[in-house]
């Protein structure tokens, strides 16, 4: 286990807080008015899935760790998880539902991810900062939605809904941000 | 995509933009009105204000044979206000661009932001917190346009204005807005006596006892501010906008100290949903008190490794030749905006974030 400090906090890094292992879900500067610098995080137990919030001195020490990351392909889901294979030596991993959060949505049978592991446990697996799916579901809605200008919902291959520009047409490939879950471009 | 392409692809969001306009537009009105005279303050300066908790941008003015000078962008208009006030010009504003370096790459900060400062004569921190309700009443009134509120009624809003959704949560600005004092907070939400507290060593006991890490060098602000934003600011009420009100005097800056507790000064933070908006003093008008507070600044500039300057002497001198009794108050216009456009990010305020200028 390494020592570090919050200034290397990045989306999706691994640290004891509280001596139980977490995952840093999100983080941001803080400033309280006339005050010093501090560091907000949202911090996912990964034994139990919860979420809460953190705030660190800028600067103080944290324990990061330590995860391997390998390449694996999702099987199927098997309860409240999901199984991955790697190719290589046919070891598999199970990644529990809760560690995936909204990218639950977006996993594709026979698809090969990223799975982190900590320990031999996987512990999540890398979020990839776009993904291919194909439209199975589009109205030809030429009005679309006028509040938000010229946008329509539709329903992807992983049975998730995003909004997308009017021309996306059903059976077409787009490129969606996990992360927010929004249309990024045609793929 | 940048924003200009954005809104190319997708007109109807100029709505959040022109928002800003009108904002701006009626900001001058409420003033004016009321008799308060706009100062153009410098943006470029030689000596800032003393504040270890910014670090300024430093860019070098060269004359014409191009022998350099230092100057820095300034973090907020409140010296030069302060230094009309002197002057004798009464009741005054500024609405201006400020710069604060380091500020960058999260949702509440951009290093150049709006920033709006009025100072009042003769008034304490009380009579800004009244006059703070009245100017944000009268944006809601004034610059919600029918597709604003279309937007805020969507997410299950009446169309009163004197209410607002932001996010999930319903804000009910009717007056008076609630007022909650730093030690009455620490006491209800985090259950800390303030008055233990307040001690250098209980703080670092009772910071202990939670399991935050207090090293030798931890000082009792950051303590302070590290137990606040735990287990005091999430707590504090959505429902309304709230004033919290006398902080201890170590987080004190330019505020005036507490005649009937030396310990506090007259400072308070609006909040609102969540949002800190606002920061006000009575101001602290003993130059003496004013150069010790500049001085420590400065030390804890230098200990930080932030980048140094020689600070506003000519400030001091105004304040010797005397600053008369007023008030004063910042306020984030372009977090105002976030509020009244419900966005979570400050990017989405601003036609040319940062990032994008880059």
């Amino acid at each position: 286990m390494s020592t570090i400090s919050t200034a290397d906090f990045y989306k999706g890094i691994f640290v004891v807080f509280k001596n139980e292992p977490h995952q840093v879900v999100e983080f941001q500067h803080v400033n309280p008015g006339k005050g010093s610098a501090f560091v907000r995080t949202r911090l996912k137990a990964l034994k139990t899935g919860k979420v809460q919030e953190f705030t660190y001195k800028a600067g103080d020490s944290v324990e990061e760790l330590p995860v391997e990351t390998h390449e694996m392909q999702y099987l199927y889901p098997e309860g409240d998880a999901f199984v991955f294979m790697d190719n290589f030596n046919y070891e598999q991993a199970s990644v529990p539902k809760m560690l995936l959060g909204n990218f639950v949505k977006y996993l594709k049978i026979n698809d090969t991810y990223q799975v982190l592991l900590h320990e031999g446990e996987a512990v999540g697996i890398r979020i990839p900062k776009k993904i291919r799916l194909k439209v199975v579901e589009a109205d030809e809605g030429a009005r679309g939605n006028t509040v938000s200008g010229g946008t329509k919902t539709v329903v992807v291959e992983t049975g998730a809904k995003v909004t997308v520009p009017l021309f996306i047409k059903e059976g077409e490939m787009i490129a969606v941000d996990p992360e927010t879950g929004s249309y990024v471009e045609r793929a | 995509m940048n924003t200009w392409h954005t809104l190319k692809d997708n007109p109807g969001l100029w709505r959040r933009y022109f928002l800003r306009e009108r904002v701006i537009r009626q900001i001058r009105l409420f003033f004016e009105t009321r008799g308060f005279h706009e100062v153009e303050t410098p943006i470029l300066i030689g000596h800032p204000a003393a504040e270890s908790y910014l670090d300024v941008f430093e860019t070098t003015l060269l004359d014409r044979n191009r022998k350099p000078t230092k100057m820095y962008l300034s973090t907020s208009p409140e010296v030069a206000l302060k230094k009309c006030m002197v002057a004798g010009i009464g009741n005054c504003f500024a609405l201006t661009k400020s710069f604060r370096n380091t500020e960058v790459g999260d949702s509440l900060h951009n290093p150049e932001f709006t920033i709006l400062e009025w100072y009042q004569v003769e008034a304490t921190y009380t009579t800004i917190m009244e006059e703070c309700e009245q100017l944000i009443l009268h944006l809601l009134k004034t610059t919600l346009s029918e597709r604003n509120r279309t937007d805020h009624h969507q997410q299950g809003l009446a169309l009163n204005p004197q209410t607002l959704s932001y996010q999930d949560k319903h804000i009910d600005f009717s007056r008076p807005w609630k007022r909650l004092s730093v030690k009455t907070a620490f006491s209800n939400f985090a259950h800390i006596d303030f008055e233990e507290f307040l001690d250098l060593k209980k703080a670092r006991a009772i910071a202990k006892s939670r399991g935050y890490v207090v090293a030798g060098s931890t000082t009792w602000e950051e303590i302070y501010n590290q137990i606040f934003l735990n287990e005091v600011e999430p707590h504090i009420n959505m429902a309304k906008p709230v004033f919290l009100y006398d902080f201890p005097k170590a987080v004190g800056a330019l505020a005036k100290t507490k005649k009937d507790d030396p310990r506090f000064v007259e400072r308070f933070e609006l909040y609102i949903a969540g949002l800190e908006l606002a920061d006000c003093y009575t101001e602290l008008t003993d130059w003496k008190e004013q150069k010790m507070r500049f001085d420590d600044q400065l030390k804890e500039i230098k200990r930080l490794g932030k980048t140094p300057y020689v600070y506003d002497h000519d400030f001091i001198s105004a304040l010797k030749a005397g600053l008369p009794d007023c008030a004063g108050i910042a306020v984030g216009i372009d977090r105002l905006l976030m509020l009244l456009l419900n966005s979570t990010d400050i990017k989405d305020t601003m036609l040319f974030p940062a990032e994008e200028c880059m």
